[in-house]
This record gives C-alpha cells, sequence and structure tokens, in this order.
C-alpha cells in the first residue's frame, strides 16, 4: 500500500522535500541541514516548545510556528530562516540572556553547557538589554557530591525535569511556582538526596546553560590543558554504555555519556557517570600482593603470585573436591575475559560451577 | 464529621478528574495542604510526589501553612485598586489577590469560601452578586432574557420560564445533526474571547472518533474586569446545564465539567445545588454525567490547554496545537470546551431558531454579547448588548456616562485587559470584532473597563502588566521574560531611562511576545504597552523623565 509520495513532501526554504508522516518540521529541517536554533529541545525528549528559537515561518499561519512542535503535513510551505523570524531569535537570546546569565562557563559543567554560549555568539546577542530582576536561585546548601544546582543560571527550559521523567522514570524534580518566579525544585524543595534522585546525572548532561554541574568534574575547572574526549565503554555492567572520557593530560577529568552511544543514547547511572576515581586512585594495586606467614600482604611478582593462587586452589580440589571450586566473572569483565574465566574453570577444574555478577 | 484520608480519596478517585477536588477537601478539612496530606494524595492518585508538590505551587488559592485557607484575600484588579483595595487589604492585614471578578460592586474580600464586600474594614458584608439590570436600551435579549425571572435558579423557576423545553424537544426530534445545523446558522461563536464558530467546533467532535466524548464549561473567568459568567451562573444555572446537555447530546458526550475559578465559592454552592437538582429530574444521569470542578487561583486555567491539563491533575501548562482538544481534548479524547455564555445562548437559540438569534445583532452582525462594564461610570454591571452597538451608547446611554459628574471617559481597556486600552477618537468604535480589531485591539471576553481623565494611565498599565507577569505560567520564554520586562519598564524598577532607548526595548520585548509566544497571555500582554505608547505617549515621556 504505498501512496502517492507527493502526500508525503512538503516546501522547505524553496525546495521541496519528503518526509515521513509523523516528523516534525524541526526533524525535517534538520535532515536537511537546517541549522535551526533551539534550548529546550533534547533529541530524546518529547517535543516541548518553551523556548520559542526554533520558530519558522509557516505560509498561512499568521504567527511562526514552533518547528520542534509542529508535525509536518503535506503541501506545507515552510521557511526557516527570514529576517524577521532572525530577528525574533535574537531578541529571544537578549531576553533570556537578561535573566541571569554569566558569559563563560566551563564545559566540564556538563554535555549541553554550551549551547546558550554558543548561540549567544552565533546571534551576537546583546548582553546587558532587557536588564532587570535575575530569575531563579542556586542552592548552595545542596552539598551532595555530585549534582551542581547552580539555578542562577537557570533559564527554565526544563529538559532536566523532562529528561529525570521520560528517560529516568524517576521524577525525582519539578517545577515550582511560574511565570518569572518559576524554579526547579525537588519535592518540598528539599536536597537531591532526601528526594527520588538516583544521581544518574541525567539533568546536568542535558542542561543548555550549566546551571546543573558535574561537580566532580569542575575539581579539575582550573587544571591547565585542552580538554580530549576519547569514546570508551562504561566498565561496570553488561549493557556496553557508550562514554566519552575527559582528560586533561593525563588526568581523567570527568565523564560524559555518548548521546550516540547505540545502547544508551546518552543515558547513564550513577556509576557510569560519576564513579571513575578508581581509575587513578592512589589506593589502587600496582603489583600483585601475597599473604606472607606473618599474615601481612607483601609486594610479590606475578610469577609468585600466580604459584601460591594455583596452590590454593589445587589444595581446595583436593580436600573438597572439584565442585568445591566455583567461578565468578565480574561484569567488567570483557567477554574475552569471560570467556577464559568458563575455560578455566570448566576445563582446568571439571566443574560446570561458573557465574557471573551482573547476573545477581 | 470531617472526612479521614481514606474516605476524601474513596469519594473522588473513581471519578474522572479527580485532583482538584481531592486537594480541596483536604485544603478544606485542614485548613491547609500539609505535606503529609499531599503525600497520602500522591500515593492515593499515583502521581509523583515532586509533580504534585510542584503544581500545588503552581494555584494561587491552594495554602501550604496552617490555617491559610481562612486568611482573608483582597481584590485587586485594576478597578479595586482604584476604589482603595491595596489600602483595605493593608488595613486587614490581608494577602491580595487577582482581580476576583466583582467589579460591579465594592471591593470583593475573600474568606475561606465566603465573598465579603465593602470599601472598608467595618462595611465589608456578605451578600449575593448584582443581578444584571433591565437591558438599558430595550433590545431584546438572548442570554438574560430570563436572568430576572422570580425563582430562575431552581429548576422549577427556570422551567417556569420555558427552560428544558429546548432539551425535551431535541431528544424527542433526536436529530443532533439538524441541531448542530441550527447552531451553525445562528452564527454563534466562542464568548470567551476567542470567537470559534460553536457549530463547526460541537461538529468537529461529533465527527472525531474517540470515546468518551467530554463537554467541558469554561467557567474560569480569570479576565480582570470580566464578571458575566459569575451573573449568569448566579441567577441561571439550569441554563448552562442545558446548554450542555444539549451539546452532549448534539456530539455524544456522555461526561462533562464545569470548570469554576476559585474566586466564586457561592457560585458553587448554587451550581451544585443546580447540578443535583437536574439529576433527580432526570436531565442529567448515566447519559450525561455533569461534575463541578473547582479551580484553585490561576489565571491560564481560562486557557484551554492549561484547563484540561488542570482537570487530568498535570501542572497546567498551556498544550501545544496542534491537535486541537475536538480531537485530543480531556484525556486525549474528543472535547468540546465552550464558555459558559456560548452555552446559555444555545438553548434561546434551539427555542427561537437560528434567525431570531442572528437578527438579534445589529446591521451585519449576529447575535449579543454579555458586556461586562466597570471603572468610573455611573452604572457598572453586565449588559447584554447587540453585536456593533456603539460603544458610546454603552457607556453614556446605557451606563450614565462618568461616575463623576463633570468626568471625562480618558480611556477604556478591551477584552478584560488582554484587548490593551482604547481611548481618544478609537472610543467611537462600535461592540464588534471587526470594528475594535481594526484599531488593534478586541473585543474579547467583553470586559470594558473604564478610566476617568483623574487616573494615571502609567500606573494602571504598570499594573496589567504585573498581573500578565504574575500570571505568566512559565512554560515559553518569551512570555516569561516578557512580561517581567514590561513591567519593570513600565513601574521604573528596571530598563533605560532614555526615552528613544526605552521605546525600543519596549516595542521589541512586545513585537516578539506577540509573534512568538506559547499562548494568547503572551501575545496579548503587549497590547497593554502597545496601546499605552499610542494613546498617551506624553505620559511615557514624563515617565524617562522622572
Amino acid at each position: 500500500m504505498t501512496k502517492n509520495p507527493t502526500e508525503f513532501s512538503l516546501t522547505l526554504d524553496g525546495k521541496t522535500v519528503n518526509f515521513t508522516p509523523g516528523e516534525t518540521l524541526y526533524e525535517v529541517a534538520q535532515r536537511h541541514q537546517k541549522d535551526i536554533p533551539t534550548l529546550c529541545y533534547d533529541p530524546r525528549l518529547e517535543s516541548f516548545g518553551g523556548c520559542r528559537l526554533c520558530v519558522v515561518r509557516l505560509e498561512g499561519a499568521k504567527n511562526p510556528v514552533a518547528s520542534c512542535t509542529t508535525r509536518a503535513e503535506a503541501g506545507m510551505v515552510v521557511h526557516t530562516s527570514t529576517p524577521d523570524i532572525e530577528t525574533h531569535r535574537k531578541t529571544l537570546l537578549e531576553m533570556v540572556l537578561s535573566e541571569n546569565r554569566e558569559l563563560e562557563v566551563s564545559p566540564l559543567r556538563g554535555y549541553a553547557s554550551q549551547e546558550l554560549t554558543e548561540l549567544s555568539e552565533r546571534y551576537q546577542a546583546r548582553t546587558g538589554r532587557f536588564e532587570g530582576k535575575q530569575s531563579g536561585e542556586s542552592r548552595i546548601d545542596d552539598t551532595n557530591p555530585f549534582i551542581l544546582r547552580d539555578y542562577d543560571l537557570c533559564i527554565s527550559c526544563y529538559r532536566c525535569v523532562r529528561v529525570c521523567a521520560e528517560e529516568e522514570g524517576d521524577y525525582a524534580i519539578s517545577v515550582m511556582n511560574r511565570g518569572f518566579e518559576t524554579q526547579i525544585t525537588t519535592e518540598f524543595g528539599g536536597l537531591l538526596k532526601d528526594s527520588d534522585c538516583t544521581f544518574c546525572g541525567q539533568c546536568v548532561q542535558t542542561c543548555p546553560t550549566g546551571a546543573l554541574a558535574d561537580k566532580k568534574a569542575m575539581r579539575y575547572s582550573e587544571t591547565p590543558g585542552e580538554i580530549i574526549k576519547t569514546r570508551s565503554i562504561c566498565t561496570y555492567c553488561g549493557v556496553g554504555c557508550s562514554v566519552d572520557i575527559m582528560t586533561k593530560g593525563e588526568q581523567i577529568v570527568g565523564l560524559q555519556p555518548a548521546m550516540d552511544g547505540p545502547a544508551n543514547e546518552g543515558a547513564l547511572c550513577i556509576k557510569g557517570q560519576f564513579a571513575y576515581d578508581f581509575v587513578q586512585h592512589e589506593d589502587r594495586l600496582t603489583t600483585p600482593l601475597v599473604r606472607g606467614d606473618d599474615g601481612e600482604l607483601h609486594e610479590a611478582t606475578w610469577e609468585e603470585a600466580l604459584d601460591k593462587a594455583a596452590d590454593g586452589f589445587k589444595r581446595v580440589m583436593r580436600i573438597h573436591g572439584r565442585h568445591a571450586v566455583y567461578g565468578v566473572a565480574s561484569g567488567r569483565t570483557p567477554i574475552e575475559g569471560d570467556y577464559m574465566m568458563q575455560r578455566f574453570i570448566r576445563a582446568g577444574f571439571g566443574t560446570n560451577y561458573i557465574d557471573n555478577c551482573s547476573r545477581a | 464529621m470531617s472526612m479521614t484520608d481514606a474516605q476524601i480519596l474513596e469519594r473522588y478517585a473513581r471519578e474522572p478528574a479527580p485532583l482538584l477536588p481531592v486537594l480541596h477537601a483536604f485544603h478544606d478539612r485542614d485548613g491547609y495542604l500539609s505535606e503529609e496530606a499531599l503525600r497520602v494524595v500522591a500515593d492515593g492518585l499515583r502521581i509523583p510526589i515532586a509533580d504534585l508538590f510542584g503544581t500545588v505551587t503552581f494555584y494561587h488559592h491552594f495554602s501550604r501553612k496552617p490555617g491559610g485557607l481562612h486568611g482573608k484575600r483582597v481584590c485587586t484588579g485594576p478597578v479595586c485598586c482604584r476604589k482603595g483595595a491595596r489600602e483595605l487589604a493593608r488595613s486587614l492585614g490581608a494577602e491580595t489577590m487577582p482581580c476576583s471578578g466583582r467589579c460591579d460592586d465594592p471591593i470583593p474580600v475573600l474568606e475561606g469560601h465566603t465573598t465579603l464586600i465593602g470599601n472598608t474594614v467595618s462595611d465589608l458584608v456578605h451578600k449575593p452578586s448584582p443581578l444584571p439590570a433591565p437591558n438599558p436600551g430595550g433590545y431584546q435579549e438572548c442570554v438574560f432574557a430570563g436572568i430576572r425571572e422570580e425563582g430562575r435558579a431552581g429548576l422549577a423557576g427556570y422551567r417556569k420560564g420555558g427552560g428544558y423545553r429546548a432539551l425535551e424537544k431535541a431528544l424527542a426530534e433526536n436529530d443532533p445533526e439538524g441541531l448542530i445545523r441550527t447552531v451553525t446558522e445562528s452564527k454563534l461563536a466562542g464568548r470567551g474571547g476567542a470567537g470559534f464558530p460553536t457549530g463547526r467546533k460541537w461538529q468537529a467532535v461529533r465527527d472525531a472518533p474517540g470515546e468518551p466524548k467530554t463537554i467541558i464549561c469554561n467557567a474560569d473567568e480569570g479576565e480582570p474586569g470580566c464578571f458575566k459568567d459569575r451573573a449568569i451562573m448566579d441567577y441561571d444555572p439550569h441554563a448552562l446545564i442545558e446548554g450542555m446537555a444539549l451539546a452532549a447530546f448534539a456530539t455524544g458526550a456522555t461526561r462533562g465539567f464545569i470548570y469554576l475559578r476559585y474566586e466564586y465559592p457561592e457560585t458553587n454552592d448554587i451550581l451544585a445545588a443546580a447540578i443535583g437538582e437536574a439529576e433527580a429530574a432526570g436531565y442529567l444521569g448515566d447519559h450525561f454525567k455533569l461534575y463541578l470542578r473547582r479551580g484553585a487561583g490561576a489565571y491560564i486555567c481560562g486557557e484551554e490547554g492549561s484547563l484540561i491539563n488542570s482537570l487530568e491533575g498535570k501542572h497546567p501548562f498551556p498544550r501545544n496545537r496542534p491537535p486541537f482538544p475536538v480531537t485530543h481534548g480531556f484525556e486525549d479524547k474528543p472535547t468540546v470546551v465552550n464558555n459558559v455564555e456560548t452555552l446559555v445562548s444555545v438553548p434561546p437559540i434551539l427555542r427561537h431558531g437560528a434567525a431570531w438569534y442572528r437578527d438579534l445583532g445589529l446591521g451585519e452582525h449576529a447575535g449579543t454579547k454579555i458586556i461586562s462594564l466597570s471603572g468610573d461610570v455611573a452604572r457598572p454591571g453586565n449588559y447584554e448588548a447587540p453585536f456593533g452597538l456603539p460603544l458610546h451608547t454603552l457607556l453614556h446611554d446605557w451606563a450614565g456616562g462618568p461616575a463623576v459628574e463633570g468626568g471625562t471617559i480618558q480611556a477604556v481597556t478591551m477584552a478584560g485587559l488582554s484587548g490593551g486600552f482604547l481611548a481618544g477618537d478609537d472610543l467611537n468604535v462600535t461592540l464588534d470584532e471587526p470594528c475594535i480589531r481594526a484599531r488593534g485591539s478586541f473585543l474579547g471576553a467583553g470586559g470594558i473597563m473604564v478610566f476617568d481623565s483623574s487616573r494615571d494611565m502609567m500606573a494602571i498599565a504598570a499594573e496589567a502588566m504585573h498581573f500578565f507577569a504574575e500570571e505568566s505560567c512559565g512554560k515559553c520564554f518569551p512570555c516569561r521574560i516578557g512580561t517581567q520586562r514590561l513591567t519593570e519598564r513600565l513601574t521604573g524598577a528596571a530598563g533605560p531611562r532614555d526615552k528613544t532607548a526605552w521605546l525600543d526595548e519596549v516595542a521589541d520585548l512586545g513585537s516578539t511576545m506577540k509573534a512568538v509566544s506559547a499562548c494568547g497571555l503572551g501575545i496579548a500582554a503587549p497590547l497593554i504597552t502597545e496601546s499605552l505608547v499610542r494613546y498617551f505617549p506624553e505620559r511615557i515621556e514624563q515617565h524617562c523623565a522622572s
């Protein structure tokens, strides 16, 4: 049942383009490399239509329409960038800058933290215009170790609230009051630790101004050096979330979810997001340790350590039988490591008692 | 005996749109909404507690402090402020509230669920709202035709004047399509301000797939200077019920809601009694179940998307359109949202015919419009005017001209506050949309506030914009920031001192708000500054110089 293809085409900046029913004008425009500005948009979330930067001219409509919430319809004639539209976008940005904006925020604050900065530069939005009362109030009392709630920088796009509800399903935060007095809040205005927050950091990574910021990464704001991002896989569990490890020189300074990660599409949990300090932790073992007759651990060579372990395994099997040996692979081992473990247990000891900690 | 937590939940949880009545039940029982109560509600209705907390803070009248429900709230609408409402609030040590829809009386003060009226602390009394005066122009009326009959608010009185005859006839004829045709031919259009043709809306809901269908009466009359729906519901509640039952019959809807603003507690009781009578008489029942839902103080809930979200227990932000409520309304099912005046017009139209209604208007214009007239006129009140009536006739012949002898009318507002001001030669308009829209304003819901030459239009504009800023929901950027910045520029709290820069900022803010705001609030608010600049440039000059 193919329909006439012209039923699914519209005119975008003078060119006839096709669309899939259900697509929004913003999505169609993106596929055609139109760089429409947005601040409240996150492709993972339901379109919200709050920032109004993505408005486009739709012939026949009295006012410009928000392209993120307008579904494409056959025969529409759409202009993504007219002088009027560009003027409104610039005015909107100048309005936003008048609320509370610091001009430069560290990119370590979060994945999307530069969005407003970049748009302001692109539109040469003037600061100091529309000056007046500031909105939002930072929660310096929230001393949790992970998420900085610097609401002085909040522009009320509610991406944090929406990602918490729509992607995480935690519903830990919400919108309090209304209008210019709007404030992001937890239940009864309390601390994140007393709320349903799981500290996954999703709110941090979608925040377009850095109002929500990665406190751990910000420890390295002053560390010299360029931030290098290296694509990797989270080592914690079997999901295999893609991450970008941020380093300055030899120092890991933070970690951000990969928005194009096939398994996670930008999602992470508290462990993947924040628990990476072990990699360069001073307590981390750098040589094998073997317990001596004195009951204390002593540095040893790999040969000594492996001999000691092998002796132990053999002794257990001799006294208690082959089924006394049980192999558990760490959830953080790669698949090759898991394979080696099961070969080692099955072929080496002749038992099928194997497992993986991720199953628990 | 007050209800237990479990009893409250049991009473409402299985009804549609349970959140507002449940919250009101706790609010009324405890005198405020405690943390404990909200946790019980969140648990009972399965709403995330953070969401519920945020949503409760959205509403003006839900108090989170013990005893808060019973504290006095003084109306500080534009007309009441001219009568000394702020001084009254200070004397009472009371909170203020936005216009509470009693502009044809002395200053209203809400105390719990009682409306007191008076200009000073000592003369506050409880009394019924004013009944509309007989039509001063001698024009035939539609909405107010029977409202002054004795006992009209009761079922017997309503039936005596021909009430429920239209519904009985419609049910007997069983021709919903024909009924809709008559409504369409009458040219009745939405009287809440948007003016969408009523027959077309009903037909769209009738044709839309999905059940159950819903009729919502928007009785959240929050527009400052508008108090017509209050008069209709106080004195003719069965007319509204009949109008809704007809809408239900025409569209196939089986459930309905009256979403009533919080500030009309007496109206709430009157409607509840009338619904009870109509149920007992069989006009309402399983075929069409009508629920009364009380708002909690939020102007934006008069916007239909916000209203529906509010009913559904969601954060009352406006919805993105399309889709429209006719296909995706309450619980995403086809829904009619009509204003009180619109629905009440239907029974007379069906009794007398489409041509009769059309001919009530003057010249080319069809039908009538209730105008809520208040401020500096001798006889403020609700008037049913034929469309096309000169504003001058209404102000001077019907309402007796300026309140103060020898006074001059300096300006009037249109559409309550949303249409901004008309002044000077533009006071020569006729009361119909084509004429008023040509002057950059609109008639809307029909609230007209009058200010004589003793009034400072700059102060009134600043108060008006402050109202919009306080009522802006916070969803879209241009409205949330723009109403705040315009307020600051009008009060002088912030903004350029240089007149050219002042005008430049105000014009740019207004132009972007009008073009790209997500709903009518942000689109309409700049009409205040636009009309101020147009009619009172010398006042802006002074303002920037001071």
